[in-house]
């Protein structure tokens, strides 16, 4: 099927597809002829009038409330103009003439609009647009007097393209912004209130199509191109391809700086070598975490050192050549974590029991301190290997469950002893830059103890969130407790921020959390240099780095570090 | 009492700026009435949306308004901020 396009007026400047859902309220201005004049009852119409009058007001009120909260004081405004036109003195003594000419309230209502909106259209622009709204307060007279129905907008199915002859304020008001992926009317012009409510909720939107619009069927797939004023109906490849690109956050291959200069490295946090391709083309500036269990997970034995070496070299080459260089260290950084297994990680290999390596139990780097020193050792081996490499030049390998002074201490003992057996051996090494990942409360308690012996600190909020509120990961009952902005846990990544700086180590960010753009703000008033995050939501972090204010981020950091509930958190924020 | 003034908000009185001052007039006991200097239409009350809307008052239009009544003064006052607003300020302002 070839395409066909629509052109009408662009009321937002934004691009959606969806299916076709047409609206079509019923037409409650289609009166039966009324009755003859001394059949009716004045008095009780008049009451009837009465009634639908003050149903209308209370409708009215609560649209101008849920608008406000919805889009904005602004556009609740134009419910405050139709509050006032529900009540005009010279409607209403239209309404009453009619009434006493013996007319049911229904008509009296359709006669006594009739004058002002054959005014109003006789007028130019803005004027005109003032027709729309008196026949939207005359419809919801008409249809609380007959009782008609209200047809609904607010729940429709996501992805649908509201098509309809015009759209009222009151209809727009309704649209849920998740599930309407944009709007095409065939009448109304770009500053109809339903065009700027539209644009308010960021729907896509396109008006004044005219009649043609009509040869739409409902659930054709449709391209709404707010921007230049077009709707595609069946749209070819090529366009679907253009709209899903410019329906994404565009994503930034470059380090970014918030709006007064200060720059945040976002990175990518991977499982896999394969995942880091496409975190390149996120726009990843480097990787934030890599998690080696991949490498020890589904197989018999171990892998070599040659194997590791291979995969790390990997991931350090990919960034190296592809990645935007958001750090001073030569290279793209990659921060690789030492193994991080436990009792809920079964390898089969290395006989985990779910008790003694449950999550407080013999896990992480207890583990590689331990039974499984030789593990680390090969892990190490490659790792100094690696940083030797062009690509390695921005390696950086972090300890897992760090929660002594004595266990980094032998952790960095480890590399040296590794390090001294490769300069023996002849093989080429380097050290690479090391760091604790801060994911338990001791090591937040002893972040500047651990800052003045490497070079940073990653805080890994899942296993954090976990130890802080002492409430198990992956315990459903304990959902409500695993909210990383609970007070105790924001307590702590601020004091592990700042004793990390006052250490002299960089602090980054590798959890859930750091990935999340409404959190971005805050994360960045904390303090945070390094937010790492899975690739999809980078373009997203970028993009609201730029729009940060250092000081106002601060600010809210600040009054919300001084809060005492979760509520009072998420209502500053 | 009356009072010749011009009007600031771009729109004029319209959509925004019209029922905002629709409703400050009805909240005073005093008649009022405006009318466009330059206009042809008569006088309407200014508590009436349809006839101040109906006005076709732009931005930059002379307007002039009748008070009659015991807080007269106070209404034009309040009328007269509302007229002098930009309609960007608006939502900032403690209306009387």
């Amino acid at each position: 099927m070839t395409e066909r396009r629509f052109e009408g007026i662009g009321a937002t400047p934004t691009l959606g597809v969806g299916a076709a859902v047409w609206y079509r309220p019923t037409d409650v201005t289609d009166l039966d002829e009324p009755p003859a004049t001394d059949a009716v009852d004045s008095a009780a119409e008049r009451e009837r009038f009465e009634a639908a009058q003050a149903d209308a007001r209370a409708e009215l009120e609560a649209e101008r409330e849920s608008t406000r909260d919805r889009v904005g004081d602004d556009e609740a405004e134009v419910f405050t103009a139709h509050l006032k036109f529900l009540e005009d003195p010279q409607i209403e003594a239209g309404i009453e003439e009619a009434l006493d000419e013996g007319l049911p309230a229904p008509h009296a209502v359709k006669q006594a609009f009739a004058g002002p909106i054959e005014q109003f259209e006789g007028m130019d622009g803005m004027m005109a647009e003032r027709a729309d709204d008196l026949r939207d307060i005359r419809d919801r007279l008409l249809r609380l007097l007959t009782g008609t129905e209200r047809t609904h907008l607010g729940s429709l199915p996501e992805g649908s393209v509201v098509l309809a002859e015009l759209l009222t304020p009151s209809d727009t008001a309704q649209l849920d912004p998740e599930a309407i992926t944009g709007i095409a009317t065939m009448e109304g012009g770009r500053t109809a209130h339903a065009a700027i409510i539209a644009r308010s909720l960021g729907i896509p939107a396109v008006v004044g199509i005219g009649e043609d619009l009509d040869g739409i069927d409902e659930n054709t797939e449709l391209v709404v191109d707010g921007e230049a004023g077009v709707v595609v109906a069946d749209p070819d490849e090529e366009t679907r391809q253009r709209a899903a690109e410019s329906t994404q956050t565009p994503v930034i291959q470059e380090p970014v700086e918030t709006a007064d200069g200060q720059a945040v490295e976002v990175a990518a946090n991977l499982g896999t070598p394969a995942e880091a391709p496409p975190a390149v083309d996120q726009g990843a500036d480097g990787v934030g975490l890599f998690r080696t269990e991949f490498l020890f997970q589904d197989r018999s034995a171990a892998p070599d050192e040659a194997e590791q070496f291979e995969a790390y070299r990997e991931v350090c080459a990919t960034f190296a050549d592809g990645a935007a260089d958001g750090d001073d260290t030569g290279g793209p950084r990659v921060v690789v974590r030492t193994l991080d297994v436990g009792g809920d990680k079964p390898i089969d290999y290395l006989d985990l029991d779910p008790a003694e390596n449950g999550f407080l139990g013999a896990r992480g780097i207890r583990l590689s301190l331990d039974e499984h020193a030789d593990l680390f050792e090969s892990q190490l081996r490659a790792l100094l290997r690696v940083a030797a490499t062009d690509a390695g030049a921005g390696l950086a390998v972090m300890f897992p469950l760090v929660s002594t002074v004595e266990e980094l201490e032998a952790a960095l003992e480890q590399v040296e002893r590794v390090a001294d057996d490769l300069d023996n051996e002849g093989v080429e090494y380097a050290i690479p830059e090391l760091g604790v990942m801060v994911e338990t409360p001791a090591s937040t308690y002893l972040a500047e103890a651990f800052a003045e012996r490497v070079d940073f600190l990653s805080i890994g909020t899942n296993d954090l969130t976990q130890y802080i509120q002492s409430a198990q990961r992956d315990l459903d009952r304990m959902t409500d407790y695993q909210d990383p902005l609970a007070p105790a846990v924001l307590r702590a990544i601020d004091r592990t921020v700042t004793a990390g700086h006052a250490g002299g180590a960089w602090v980054g960010m590798c959890g859930e959390m750091a990935g999340d753009p409404d959190l971005t703000e805050l994360l960045v008033g904390l303090g945070l240099d390094e937010l790492s995050m899975s690739a999809v939501t980078i373009p997203d972090v970028k993009t609201r780095i730029r729009e940060v204010d250092t000081e106002s981020a601060e600010e809210l950091a600040a009054s919300v570090l001084e809060a005492d509930t979760l509520a009072t958190v998420q209502e500053r924020l | 009492m009356e009072r010749t003034l011009t009007v600031v908000p771009d729109d004029g009185l319209h959509a925004r700026p019209a029922a905002t001052f629709v409703e400050t007039a009805g909240g005073f006991d005093a008649d009022i009435t405006v009318a466009a200097v330059d206009g042809n239409r008569p006088a309407v009350s200014a508590d009436s949306m349809l006839g101040v809307t109906g006005l076709g008052v732009r931005g930059g239009d002379d307007v002039r308004l009748v008070a009659e009544g015991p807080d007269a003064e106070a209404a034009l006052d309040a009328l007269e901020v509302i007229l002098s607003t930009p309609e960007d300020e608006l939502d900032e302002m403690e209306l009387p």
